[in-house]
């Protein structure tokens, strides 16, 4: 069994299982930090950026001015966002059977697989895991069209070059499999391929081994996977949470008695507590407000948008923000809102029980409905008529590259009674605001990252006490900013396996025992014999049929009755009949009682020696040995066909058979 | 005695023989006791005064189907019944005392085995044993071996009450201390001492033997019979003179060895009491000497971590003892911390290491670090020489552990991380740490620390993970140490926006507790005073450490909050703020006349009591601490007004308390001067009820003698303008007790300043007569009307007619009157009304007559079933 890891990305995994005679992909994240070295796209033309000067070595050795623009000491690509995708080089993406995705988030890079590699398989997901991954790819797709860039740059990517550019771009990774956004058409082409499943759902894989999503409890229809077949069981944690929000909770006895279980997309912020994070957020979010500023939160268009807007539906009135208005602006907005109303069934308890009242599971119905809560498909537009400040913009992207996000930091950024508060932990905040700088509004930095911490996974671990972890590096020391905390890693016994980037892990499993059906009427016609008390053992002589990694044991046809026929080479040609097997033996010869016995027979002159496993018997008269060992007897006689005979019947009636 | 109640009483005894179940509450016959009780600590012979309790108990302890409550009533009553010596004659004469303590009586009927008899058992004993011969009994009874029995009795009340009993044998009858009969003569005195005190050896004797044989557990399971005779040494060996405490050591010296030796958990804190107690009463006796060094010896770390701490607690004065238990207490805070607070360790390294081993696991890692905490401040407090390190290293220490506890510090600066990860993130340890770094402003030398203080206190504040407690906490801390600070120039300026930014944040809290303590911390910050540099200015620290004007926008931004608490705080932070201007008369800012009228408007709007209360007490704080002529006195004078108009009409009874005390202030201001005129704080007054409303602060009244040269007549007009005399007539008929005993104190004040009764209705100022005021017809005027016009035709049923027309005539109308106030003041019968409410509300359901008429009409009941009577007894 071998897993191999085309993915770096602890949260955005993409691994490969080849387990039995199946290639699995588990998750297909795409790394998207990679876009925080490309200049902002503005939705409007923007001088600002515009007038950003060229960059060029300071011995102008080399000019890339038209590529690169440098902002505030950094150096930015001046070019369309481009995203890193999982590796390919690895193996050959074409033989992958079947990929599973485990929530929105791990599915992004999915049509860079599907529609390029010669991938011909099928992808498992939920329903709310497609419709919202769906959303978040068309809002890609959206953010990137909408405001097209003639130019691509590539001069910088050139070994030579990026050798001497500075700072992250310099030491960027595999720039050159960097690839701009999907279209809408491999989109939709995609996701085409992709086949349902609901929670618990068994689905069989060629027959050699069973997947079924289990809920994990992170987002709307996120799932952890058990792969097993019938005595192997492979766990795969992704992405999972215990905190109560939306989405159903976690099963976690499922896990239990996993071989291998492999474990990524834990908490990327292991000391930011999400419930100290929503109260920072609600402060700093009153603060501005009350001071007359407005609040940018850059968010995803689904996920934690919706706990943080119930939150603030209980807090906007105890901190008298009754008045401010809220707008919530992406392409697939509406959408977000309405599909969350519609998935009762993956919903946490709490929230499936209200649509039996019948009321809507979320309250951010209710804040559109008392036009507290308005929302936009861009800032074009119906928005731009309806603007009221102060206010509170969710908006995307949060890379602050691309998305509407950007024409809000160049209006309000100048400002300091404005703030940002950043809410999604998957990028920077410092990196994200780079090409901003110099920039008086006020940051404020509140992940909410509701996977699972190192706290929590360590007591799931104890109680599903898999034989084997398999996690990416960085769980297995502490945070390089703090590598003091010897509590925000993983300690297990026995250690957990890490992996990087191009890894190829052997797990260290050996599959021992295969399952095999017995046909009923050759199962009736078996004869167990007891050999000690509660083991019976019989023998069986069929014919073993194996189709779709399956195996049954079927009746030996009997051989077509001999027909008196004169053809006699016919028969050469059949098989030669099937002889009944001899009976297996089984026992000891106790040697004083065999004695007896030969004497009984006339023979009398035997000399016993002993040996070290038994012993030997030398017919003198006969001039024949008898080895008695423990596990075998050996007659050694020559030229006496009737004496072997009748001594090897001796020994039998000393032996049980079968 | 009262004659009603002793003709009650045979009844009710009756009723008790009878049968018992049928008592009105279960508490009636403690109240009875306790009312025999009280009449026998008064003086008097109970038997004498109520001969039918002899029969009462005689009858009761032959028939053993009473109830047990009664029974043990019985045994209790019979006690305190003998603890004259008198009595106890009487008493054995009638050969009762022997039938009631007889245990196998008891046993027979099988009730021994109820613990309430056992209890009334020891209790009546416990009672009697007041005099020789009451031991006499006890000793030749055999008594003592059942109660060292008894000392382990299943019931932990039964075995302390046991354990308490033994104490107070072995210390009331120490001889040399008087515990002789009055009026016998010398040789039957002496007689009698020889005998007591042949007795008394007799259970010391017996008393020894068992602590010798018993104190040593056997097996594990006697190990509670071990902790009870500890409790019991302990118990002893403080207040034992000489010759008792000596024969105790003797007796249980060497077992206390084997003890200690044994080296139990669950016997390390009493028996460090047992030591403690020795030592503190037997000074330099090398054997207890020797007992505690063993203690602070023994190898179970938690163990010895608590007797260090139980050491400290006790303010043990041995040098060596201390510095060793003070190391003790330091080493877990030394490893966690890397604070070398211990210097080089080298002599306790087995000890150390096990120590580490120990703050490994995390539920003893955090017990043990808070329990060091918590003797912290003891320990920078104790002499120099015995110190390992200067205090202000164990401030250090504990701020580097308030950082470790929040999961921010560098790796260098900190001990074992293996340590370090149990604590980070406990709330517990957090809140430890900072009542522990609150304490420790008095060490010597902290002030230095002041600015890392701040530091770490304002990073407590930042975080988004601490709990309100912690943040509370973080605050009292701060406030603690800002009102130690002497120079403010050690915090930066920095530190200063850092703490305003966060205070900020904290009062947009989504959690109330946590913007209520924000905004009670503003308030109490604006009441520390301190003096800025060098110059001689004073100012508030809020102003020294917030800037002036940044906490009252937050303030008034939190009186629209949705929490009530919040908005109560934040009326009485704001008037704290305002506090130093009123007093320095400094001209209104803009943003007062704002504030009140939002104050007016939660007074009469807000449906919380509590940002009403703070309302009425803002203004008083407010009229109490303007100095003379100021521009504000309009203002004030204006909400003054309404406040009384509308305080009096609350619903809450503590608003209108406070709304009197206003009133009163009033009063003051206006009357000070005048002669004869008692200021509310020493007027004579009812003793404060017990939920009644202390005022906090001592208000200081500023009195102006130029204008009180007018006289009396238009200060009067002046009040009753005002709306004071309203505010007083209609807190005098308010049916909360409180309000009405406030207000008729006020009334009568007035009227010995206005009108004293002792002057003739002639004599009175002519000029005060004339001044009048005017009832309305509805609500409180109706009902002063109705006393007045009751009082009046009292006195006039045979003379003026014509005056009982006026009244009766405005009575029917329901209109108002126009009445005099001090004809009013002196028919409104105010002296027999204090009387009234001075006495508390339930004082005739209070009353032994009460409780023998409830004893005996839940029997008639009883009898006559089919009528319940539903007793209220709360």
């Amino acid at each position: 069994m071998k897993l191999y890891c085309l993915s770096g990305h602890p949260t955005l995994p993409c691994n490969v299982l080849k387990f039995k005679t199946t290639t699995i992909m588990l998750d297909c994240g795409l790394d998207t930090t990679s876009v925080l070295n490309f200049l902002p796209l503005p939705l409007v033309h923007s001088p600002r950026l515009s007038k950003l000067p060229g960059w060029v070595s300071k011995d102008g050795s080399a000019n890339l001015e038209k590529e690169l623009k440098e902002c505030a000491g950094r150096v930015f690509v001046d070019s369309q966002p481009e995203f890193c995708l999982p590796e390919k080089e690895l193996l050959d993406l074409s033989t992958i059977d079947v990929i599973l995705i485990s929530n929105y988030h791990c599915m992004m890079a999915l049509p860079y697989i599907t529609e390029h590699t010669g991938f011909t398989g099928t992808v498992y997901a939920t329903e709310p895991t497609l419709t919202i991954g769906r959303l978040f790819m068309e809002e890609l797709v959206n953010f990137m069209e909408r405001v097209p860039k003639a130019q691509s740059a590539t001069c910088w990517k050139n070994k030579e070059m990026q050798r001497m550019l500075p700072g992250p771009l310099k030491d960027a990774i595999d720039v050159w499999a960097w690839k701009r956004s999907y279209s809408m058409q491999e989109v939709n082409s995609a996701l085409s391929k992709v086949q349902l499943v609901g929670y618990s759902q068994k689905v069989e894989l060629f027959g050699a081994v069973q997947v079924s999503p289990l809920s994990s409890g992170y987002s709307l229809g996120s799932s952890n996977w058990i792969i097993q077949s019938h005595h192997e069981k492979v766990s795969y944690v992704s992405g999972s949470s215990l905190l109560t929000t939306h989405p159903q909770p976690m099963d976690q006895s499922s896990l239990k008695n996993s071989d291998v279980l492999i474990l990524t997309g834990l908490t990327q912020m292991p000391t930011a507590n999400p419930d100290g994070m929503l109260g920072e957020f609600c402060s700093n979010l009153a603060m501005t407000i009350r001071a007359g500023g407005n609040v940018l939160v850059p968010c995803y268009s689904s996920g934690v948008i919706y706990d943080l807007l119930e939150c603030l539906y209980q807090f906007i009135e105890s901190a008298n923000l009754g008045t401010t208005p809220f707008y919530f602006i992406s392409p697939v907005a509406n959408s977000s809102l309405e599909f969350s109303q519609i998935f009762a069934e993956w919903l946490c308890h709490n929230k499936q029980s209200k649509v039996y009242l019948p009321e809507p599971p979320f309250p951010h119905a209710e804040l559109i409905q008392t036009n507290k809560l308005k929302h936009y498909p861009s800032i074009h537009g119906d928005f731009s008529s309806e603007f009221r400040q102060p206010c509170v913009v969710f908006t995307g992207h949060p890379s602050l590259r691309f998305g509407d996000v950007v024409h809000f930091m160049e209006l309000w950024g100048k400002s300091s009674i404005n703030t940002i508060i950043f809410t999604e932990p998957d990028f920077s905040y410092l990196d994200a605001l780079a090409p901003y700088q110099p920039l008086a509004m006020k940051c404020v930095y509140c992940p909410i990252d509701t996977r699972l911490n190192f706290h929590q996974v360590s007591k799931l671990l104890k109680e599903v006490q898999p034989l084997h972890v398999v996690c990416p590096e960085q769980y297995t020391q502490p945070p390089l900013t703090q590598s003091h905390r010897s509590d925000l890693m993983l300690e297990l016994q026995p250690p957990p396996m890490p992996y990087r980037r191009c890894s190829v892990l052997n797990l260290p499993f050996r599959r021992r025992y295969e399952r095999v059906y017995i046909l009923p009427e050759l199962a009736n016609s078996l004869v167990p014999s007891e050999i000690k008390p509660g083991v019976s053992l019989a023998t069986v002589s069929a014919v073993l049929h194996s189709k779709d990694n399956k195996h049954t044991l079927q009746s030996v046809p009997k051989p077509p009755p001999v027909a008196p026929s004169k053809k006699r080479k016919r028969v050469l040609e059949e098989p030669p009949a099937v002889l009944a097997p001899k009976p297996l033996l089984s026992g000891a010869v106790p040697l004083e009682a065999f004695l007896v016995t030969l004497q009984k027979h006339g023979i009398t002159e035997v000399k016993v020696e002993e040996t070290a496993d038994g012993h030997i018997l030398h017919l003198q008269a006969e001039d024949t040995l008898i080895q008695l060992e423990e596990d075998g007897t050996h007659i050694v006689c020559d030229n006496n066909e009737p004496l072997r005979t009748t001594l090897r019947d001796l020994v039998l009636r000393f032996l049980q058979k079968l | 005695m009262d004659r009603e109640c002793a003709l009650l009483l045979p009844g009710v005894c009756g009723v008790l023989a009878g049968s018992g179940s049928s008592l009105p509450d279960d508490t009636s016959l403690e109240k009875l006791l306790d009312w025999f009780t009280g009449l026998s600590e008064a003086g008097g012979s109970l038997l004498e005064a109520c001969p039918c309790l002899l029969t009462f108990i005689s009858t009761v302890v032959q028939n053993t189907a009473s109830d047990p409550g009664v029974l043990s009533f019985a045994l209790r009553l019979t006690g305190l019944l003998a603890a004259t010596e008198d009595s106890f004659k009487t008493i054995q004469e009638h050969s009762v005392l022997n039938k009631v303590f007889n245990l196998q009586h008891w046993q027979e009927a099988g009730l021994w085995e109820d613990p309430c008899l056992r209890i009334g058992w020891i209790q009546g004993l416990r009672s009697m044993l007041q005099h020789p011969q009451a031991l006499r009994f006890f000793v030749h009874s055999d008594f003592i071996d059942l109660l060292l029995q008894l000392q382990t009795d299943t019931s932990l009340f039964i075995a302390s009450a046991a354990n308490q009993m033994l104490a107070h044998i072995l210390l009331f009858f120490q001889p040399g201390l008087s515990a002789g009969s009055n009026g016998v003569d010398k040789k039957e005195k002496d007689d009698g001492m020889a005998q007591s005190s042949a007795d008394y050896s007799a259970v010391v004797m017996s008393i020894s033997e068992y602590f010798k044989e018993s104190l040593v557990p056997k097996e594990s399971r006697n190990i509670r019979q071990s902790l009870q005779i500890l409790k019991l040494l302990a118990l002893l060996l403080a207040p034992a003179g000489p010759p008792l405490r000596d024969k105790l050591m003797q007796t249980v010296g060497d077992s206390l060895e084997e003890l200690v030796t044994a080296g139990s958990s669950e016997l390390t804190l009493p028996l460090m009491d047992v030591i403690l107690s020795a030592c503190s009463s037997s000074g330099t006796d090398e054997r207890v000497t020797r007992l505690l060094s063993s203690m602070l010896n023994i190898n179970k770390p938690a163990d010895l971590i608590h007797a260090a701490a139980a050491l400290l607690r006790r303010g043990h004065h041995d040098a060596v003892h201390t510095a060793r238990a003070v190391r003790i207490l330091l080493l877990p805070i030394d490893i966690i911390t890397g604070q070398t607070l211990l210097g080089t360790i080298s002599t306790a390294d087995e000890h150390q290491f096990s120590v580490m081993e120990q703050l490994k696991t995390k539920t003893s890692c955090i017990s043990m670090i808070c329990v060091c905490l918590t003797n912290t401040p003891q320990i920078t407090l104790t002499p120099p020489d015995v110190l390992p390190c200067p205090p202000v290293s164990i401030v250090t220490a504990v701020l580097s552990l308030l950082r470790i506890c929040s999961g921010v510090f560098s790796s260098s600066s900190t001990g074992c991380s293996e340590v370090c990860r149990n604590v980070i993130g406990s709330g517990k340890v957090q809140k430890c740490a900072l009542e522990a770094l609150t304490t420790l402003t008095s060490s010597p030398g902290a002030k230095e620390k002041i600015s890392e203080v701040f530091t770490v206190l304002i990073q407590y504040l930042e975080n988004p993970d601490s709990d309100p407690t912690v943040l509370h906490k973080s605050y009292q801390a701060l406030l603690k140490w800002t009102s130690v600070c002497t120079d403010f120039s050690f915090i930066t300026d920095k530190l200063k926006h850092d703490l305003l930014e966060v205070v900020k944040k904290r009062v947009c809290d989504m959690r109330w507790e946590v913007r209520d303590s924000t905004v009670e911390f503003l308030g109490h910050l604006a009441g520390v005073c301190v003096s800025i540099d060098s110059a001689e200015e004073e100012c508030d620290a809020s102003v020294a450490l917030l800037g002036g004007s940044s906490t009252t926008p937050l303030l008034r931004e939190a009186l629209q909050d949705t929490e009530s608490y919040v908005r109560a705080s934040a009326i009485a932070a704001l008037a704290k703020t305002l506090t130093h201007r009123w007093q320095q008369g400094a001209t209104l800012s803009e943003e007062e006349p704002e504030i009140v009228r939002r104050l007016l408007e939660i007074l009469s709007k807000d449906t919380e009591g509590f940002p009403r209360r703070a309302v009425v007490q803002y203004f008083i704080s407010w009229y109490s601490s303007q100095s003379p002529p100021s521009s504000s006195s309009s203002l004030l004078m204006q909400s003054v007004r309404s406040v009384l108009s509308q305080g009096r009409a609350d619903l809450d009874w503590e608003v209108k308390v406070h709304t009197l005390k206003l009133a009163e202030l009033l009063l003051d201001e206006a009357f000070s001067g005048h002669p004869g005129y008692k200021k509310g704080s020493d007027a004579h007054q009812a003793p404060p009820h017990p939920y009644g409303v202390v005022s906090e602060q001592a208000y200081t009244l500023h009195t102006h003698a130029s204008k009180h040269t007018e006289g009396a007549d238009s200060d009067l007009a002046g009040v009753i303008e005002q709306g004071v005399l309203s505010v007083l007539l209609s807190g005098l008929v308010d049916c909360d007790r409180p309000v009405a005993l406030k207000a008729c104190g006020l009334l009568i004040n007035l009227r010995e300043l206005l009108c004293p009764l002792s002057l003739g209705v002639l004599d009175a100022s002519a000029a005060t007569a004339k001044v009048s005021c005017e009832l309305p017809g509805l609500g409180w005027g109706r009902e002063i009307i109705k006393i007045l016009t009751m009082k009046k035709s009292d006195q006039t049923k045979e003379a003026d007619n014509a005056a009982q027309r006026g009244f009766n005539g405005a009575e029917e109308g329901g209109d108002g009157m126009c009445v005099s106030v001090c004809e009013a003041l002196r028919s409104l019968g105010l002296d027999e009304r204090m009387d009234v409410l001075t006495q508390s509300s339930d004082h005739i359901h209070n009353s032994p007559f009460s409780l023998l008429q409830d004893i005996l009409t839940a029997s008639a009941t009883h009898t006559k079933p089919g009528e319940e009577v539903i007793v209220d007894c709360y």
